[in-house]
């Protein structure tokens, strides 16, 4: 990640937000779209990329951002099904080298994949360390 | 405590970046003895130049390295506008000294050394008899002033400090990243100057007028090297070379690398543009009509004069080709109205700026149609910024009407400050509209005989509109309430 890269954020909310923070932070050229103004909100005075409000479903607004010369799209929006949509037009109608999506929803994840999709799942995520954790008090002696 | 010290810290990050700013201003403050190398004759004056920016680049590496905080600090807004207030104030202080230590006293040097940095050009001083450093120094000020060099140069070096300090300027983005984008700023204004010295020099100026007079076009500054500005040459050439140079000068940097990638009918959307297109060529024609005709030798130089002064008064440039003193009355009036408006927003330029009168144009049109739709008629009222279609709130409006009115009002009490000293009605209105649209032409209220009372109010006229105000207040409102709150310990509770 050491060059530069031009990122689109699809959804603002809290982990959008901190993405979007963390990536123009390092230097990278970052696009967050939220389809409520109000959400940039959670965007830090480091944050010098654009802003665009309008539904990230939708080509123009995807066109805007100029999704087609991106290099990472990520879409964190809260609705398992938007992210799918946005980094399947991503993927297949902008050709964008590197998609990323959140998905809640384990049973998503394969589908995702298949895609070629990069997925990340809060759900499994969070079961799989709880899980860890258990396991460790159990292996280590009384 | 927790707060007075989190607050401590973050001015210790505000006065080390302001530091910066200083080394920056006294790196730019050496470049005029470059000059020397031609012209070793005048190495006399070298020590006036070479104290202050020593003293300036010194101090300055001395608060940004004592003051500065580990860690990566980002700026919000209004810390970068005291950034942007604390700079601007010491850079016009110091850039005075060079002219004090030419024989200027400190009225007339700070007087200049805004009208440098806010790229005005109203001039106290004498350029017949100035040397080559003081007139290079001008220029290299309105160069740096114009695109706010100092500033920029902040942007693109100090790594990932957030679009603070080039927002609180007034700077829009180029590209989805500041750094990027103040790389990119800079590079399309040393392009702009480098491709003026060498039109200026083809069309037949010598070296030292071409690089002065590119300098003081491209940043609508309008110091010249002559007493006659452009009129010294009288020649169609030079006059469109600088007409070329002034309008790039007001293009919105957003406008210009529209224009550079081709996006040419993205750029012709631009409400701007279209204002400015508008006002150059209905303005000259009137001038040409109603003042201009028959006043010169020949049919050719009437067009010249009413197209140049039109397009210096546009874009603030402030450059001339005649004395405005035997003009008829329409063609003052003509002239204060585009100083009042002035050139694009995030361009060099200054005036109430283009975007502001387009979208009140734009809102008088909205509103009237609003009348004659049925009452219950929703409508969207967008207009294009850049490369994207913004739909317009009232609260937009209302920030325009503000501005407006702070802008009127101070254009008001400075000319009735003119008049007071004994000016007339016409030539107060035209200079102190000169000066706070830093335009910089003048009907001769100022020179290096004007009271001390008249050139403060156009200083200070100067530099308000330069910053557009608002940063100002709020910087001033911000260091006074953080200052109590700092340094006064609460015992109340």
């Amino acid at each position: 990640m050491s060059e530069h890269l031009y990122a689109v954020i699809v959804g603002c909310g809290r982990l959008g937000a901190l993405l979007a923070n963390q990536l123009s932070r390092k230097g990278h050229s970052v696009v967050a779209i939220d389809n409520d103004a109000d959400a940039f909100a959670g965007l830090a005075a480091e944050y010098s990329g654009f802003r665009i409000e309008g539904e990230a479903t939708e080509l123009a607004v995807l066109k805007e951002a100029k999704v087609d010369k991106a290099d990472l799209v990520i879409s964190t929006t809260r609705e398992d099904n938007v992210n799918l949509m946005v980094a399947q037009i991503a993927k297949e109608v902008f050709k964008v080298p590197r998609v990323m999506a959140r998905v809640f929803l384990p049973e998503y994840e394969d589908s995702y994949r298949r895609m070629g999709i990069e997925v990340v799942c809060p759900t499994r995520a969070a079961a799989d360390m709880f899980l860890n954790a258990l396991a460790e008090e159990e292996g280590s002696p009384k | 405590m927790r707060a007075a010290r989190y607050l401590r810290n973050r001015y210790r990050a505000i006065l080390s970046y302001t530091g910066l700013v200083l080394f920056i201003g006294g790196v730019l403050m050496l470049t005029p003895l470059l000059v020397l190398i031609v012209r070793p004759r005048e190495a006399a004056g070298a020590w006036g130049f070479l104290l202050p920016a020593l003293t300036m680049a010194a101090l300055g590496v001395v608060i940004w390295r004592v003051f500065r905080v580990s860690g990566e600090l980002a700026l919000t807004l209004q810390e970068g506008g005291v950034v942007v207030l604390l700079g601007w104030v010491a850079l016009c202080l110091f850039s005075s000294w060079p002219f004090i230590a030419n024989g200027s006293n400190f009225t007339q040097a700070v007087f200049e050394s805004v009208s440098g940095w806010t790229t005005t050009g109203l001039t106290v001083v004498n350029v017949e008899e100035a040397g080559s450093l003081i007139l290079l120094w001008r220029s290299v000020m309105q160069f740096a002033g114009g695109a706010g060099l100092a500033i920029i140069m902040l942007s693109a070096i100090t790594g990932p400090t957030g679009p603070g300090f080039s927002s609180a300027e007034g700077r829009e983005q180029l590209v989805p990243h500041v750094r990027h984008s103040a790389k990119l700023v800079m590079g399309i204004y040393t392009g702009y100057a480098a491709l003026g010295i060498i039109a200026s020099l083809l069309t037949g100026m010598g070296w030292f007028d071409a690089i002065n007079h590119s300098f003081a076009a491209v940043s609508t500054g309008g110091f010249s090297t002559r007493a006659e500005s452009i009129g010294y040459w009288n020649s169609p050439a030079i006059e469109s070379v600088t007409l070329l140079l002034m309008v790039l000068g007001n293009l919105n940097f957003v406008t210009a690398w529209l224009l550079l990638r081709g996006k040419f009918r993205t750029a012709g959307r631009n409400g701007e543009l279209r204002l400015f297109a508008c006002l150059a060529v209905l303005c000259s024609v009137a001038l040409l009509l109603l003042t201009s005709a028959g006043m010169y030798a020949t049919r050719g130089k009437d067009i010249r004069v009413s197209v140049f002064q039109t397009v210096t008064a546009l874009t603030t440039t402030g450059f001339s080709t005649v004395e405005h003193a035997g003009w008829n009355s329409f063609g003052w009036l003509v002239l204060i109205v585009l100083m009042v408006i002035g050139g694009g927003t995030c361009s060099t330029a200054g005036g109430i700026k283009q975007y502001r009168v387009y979208m009140l144009w734009k809102s008088l049109i909205w509103q009237l149609r609003q009348f004659l739709l049925p009452r219950s008629a929703v409508t969207q009222n967008a207009v294009y910024e850049g490369e994207r279609r913004v739909f317009v709130d009232d609260d937009r409006l209302r920030q325009i009407g503000t501005f407006l009115f702070l802008y009127l009002l101070v254009l008001i009490v400075g000319s009735a400050i003119l008049a007071a000293h004994g000016n007339g009605l016409r030539e107060s209105v035209f200079e102190y509209a000169s000066a706070i649209g830093t335009v910089g032409l003048s009907v001769g209220i100022t020179g290096p005989e004007a009271p001390g009372g008249v050139l403060w109010a156009k200083t200070v006229g100067m530099f308000l509109g330069r910053l557009e105000f608002i940063v100002i207040i709020v910087a001033l409102s911000k260091l006074f309430r953080d200052s109590r709150s700092m340094f006064v310990p609460k015992n109340r509770g």
